[in-house]
């Protein structure tokens, strides 16, 4: 009986209703920011003489080679994200809402504007615009910032077109011209029926896909600098990275060294973002 | 836009001045910064004699010189040397033996790419199986290139050196950060919606398939879904590249971006963006022949629902 209201109505209730949804999604996000917070401005002592790095070692994510506490790497690592990502995610989330509201508005210069902008910003790898962006930038510039930025104006395009077909599919200027013979106010028009109800879900979709890519290009980033012994585009070498932790878990896998807690933790930030990421996205899904 | 030879033209005159405006927007940033390029380049702190650099790497006589001889020496073959990385080394011979990896490692990751595409263009994709599409896709190249550089390690003596790389490397790209899911999905979401077309109904009355009819209007959209997911790939390559050790254009952009080898950077972001050339022009050319295509149809349906009737 029990197990029938289970999977029945709650499995149902968990698939429809956007209060689960937003109940995880804003604890994982709280989880990060707490990290973040929390993260020390640098790392402990090294612990040289210590044998067992593992969590019942040293509570509550065990230890790296150098005796070092990882919950110290997990919250310094969610400090260098947190506020890039956010930012990259809120710009794209911007320009999404304005694909959308000049498709509605049927501004057609400005619409080839955009579509052009898309050509040409879309043309080129991703990964390598960022590099080139990270080799150009002057040494005082450097961190995540800035390539945040450029990641998402190269995201930009592609939320833009989605925003657009959503705001054609809703009848463009007609639907505004429907609103407006109801004595709606611009702001009501396209602030709360355009874009708060219809392009919600793609907004903030597009918004979080880009802060989860962000946060993934700082550990790719940071990972291929620690793999070989460089410093880092996106942080100094003062801090450490979430891609310190899952070198270590490579460590571990490769090499049998004893860091498998690494891996673990490692993977489990990667899915505490992927999870905010999918929670905020259903969340805003529409209804 | 309803003239259809638009968007080939716009897409063939951005594929032809692409490979030029890459390298002058490059130029014209260094020379942007605050700065001298060459003390960008070769910070002080880094480098002695910044003025005898900028006269060695001809980044004396401002920018439009600069990229003027860079441009006449690429367009009689010769991309430079290397100032930092390898210092003096041609950069066409370091380019030369990175682009072949490059392209069997693009090559192996869209056969997945290209598989999820067919099966779901003739709809045989369960969709009970997409969650376990969205998850795999969740996962990025980069941790699944540090699993497979893993695995390469512990069975490195049995599976053996590059081979190995280039296969764990295109499978890793093929399936990381959507790739396959994306295909799958991407594809079925525009055939779907094509599916549902009053035209289709019509068709499949008249005993035509479903795929017959629907093709000619889906291949554009495919085609740019396609070149949007090849250039995904040409981005996730340099991680995967570097991760597994794999010397291909990416790795060697890497490498030079962290030695800050403009004279190296250069180049093969201009390769990069010749790649993205090409693969604009086959959109253009796949939108162009479908176009023509449709409009050079005989009115052959209105002889067989005659026929049919």
């Amino acid at each position: 009986m029990v197990s029938s209201w289970l999977y029945r109505d709650c499995g149902r209730c968990l698939l429809t209703r956007r209060w689960p949804a937003v109940v995880v999604s804003g604890l994982l996000f709280s989880v990060l920011l707490v990290l973040a917070v929390m993260a020390p401005e640098f790392l402990s002592e090294p612990n040289l003489g210590l044998t067992e790095h593992g969590p019942g070692a040293v509570p509550p994510f065990g230890a790296d080679d150098r005796g070092r506490p990882l919950w110290e790497f997990a919250a310094q690592g969610a400090r260098v994200v947190a506020l890039p990502s956010v930012v990259a995610g809120v710009l794209v989330g911007l320009f999404a809402a304005v694909g959308g509201l000049v498709r509605s508005m049927e501004l057609r210069w400005a619409d080839s504007l955009i579509q052009a902008f898309g050509e040409v910003v879309g043309a080129l790898p991703r990964m390598v615009v960022v590099l080139i962006v990270a080799l150009l930038l002057p040494r005082d510039w450097r961190g995540l910032f800035p390539l945040a930025v450029v990641w998402a104006l190269l995201a930009a395009p592609g939320a833009m077109d989605e925003a657009a077909a959503v705001a054609e599919r809703l009848g463009g200027a007609r639907f505004v011209e429907a609103l407006r013979a109801h004595g709606y106010s611009m702001w009501r028009i396209f602030v709360v029926h355009v874009v708060a109800f219809n392009l919600r879900p793609v907004i903030v979709r597009q918004a979080a896909e880009v802060t989860m890519q962000v946060v993934f290009l700082e550990i790719s980033l940071s990972y291929l600098a620690t793999a070989n012994g460089d410093p880092s585009f996106t942080h100094a070498d003062s801090v450490r990275s979430w891609a310190d932790i899952l070198h270590l878990g490579y460590r571990a896998l490769a090499f049998d060294a004893p860091f498998m807690h690494a891996l673990f933790l490692g993977l489990g930030l990667v899915a505490l973002v992927a999870g905010t990421t999918i929670g905020i996205s259903r969340a805003a899904r529409a209804r | 836009m309803n003239r259809w030879w638009v968007r080939p033209l716009v897409r063939t005159v951005a594929a032809v001045f692409l490979p030029v405006a890459v390298p002058l927007l490059l130029t014209l940033l260094l020379w942007a910064l605050p700065g001298d390029p060459a003390s960008i380049v070769c910070p002080p702190e880094a480098c002695t004699g910044t003025e005898e650099l900028a006269k060695r790497w001809n980044l004396d006589q401002g920018p439009m010189h600069y990229f003027a001889s860079w441009v006449s020496s690429a367009l009689s073959g010769d991309l430079g040397n290397s100032w930092r990385m390898q210092t003096g080394t041609p950069v066409r011979e370091l380019v030369n033996e990175s682009i072949p990896n490059t392209l069997k490692l693009i090559g192996l990751a869209l056969v997945p790419i290209l598989l999820g595409t067919v099966l779901a263009a003739v709809d045989v994709v369960n969709r009970k199986l997409d969650p376990i599409l969205h998850l795999l896709g969740l996962f990025p190249a980069v941790i699944l290139a540090v699993m497979a550089a893993a695995w390469k390690v512990l069975t490195y003596s049995e599976f053996g050196g590059e081979t190995a790389a280039l296969l764990l490397g295109a499978a890793v790209l093929g399936l990381a950060d959507g790739a396959f899911s994306g295909a799958v999905t991407g594809t079925r979401s525009v055939a779907s919606a094509e599916r549902r077309q009053r035209y289709t109904g019509v068709g499949v009355l008249r005993g035509e398939t479903e795929l017959a009819n629907i093709l000619p209007n889906i291949t554009p959209a495919l085609a740019g879904q396609l070149r949007a997911r090849t250039l995904h790939l040409f981005s996730g390559a340099v991680v995967v590249e570097v991760v597994l050790k794999i010397d291909g254009l990416g790795d060697l952009l890497w490498q030079a971006a962290l030695l800050q080898d403009f004279g190296l950077v250069l180049p093969v972001a201009t390769v990069f963006a010749v790649f993205s050339a090409i693969l604009l022009l086959g959109q253009a050319l796949v939108e162009g022949v479908v176009a023509v295509w449709i409009r050079w149809s005989p009115p052959g349906s209105t002889a067989t629902v005659g026929g049919a009737s």
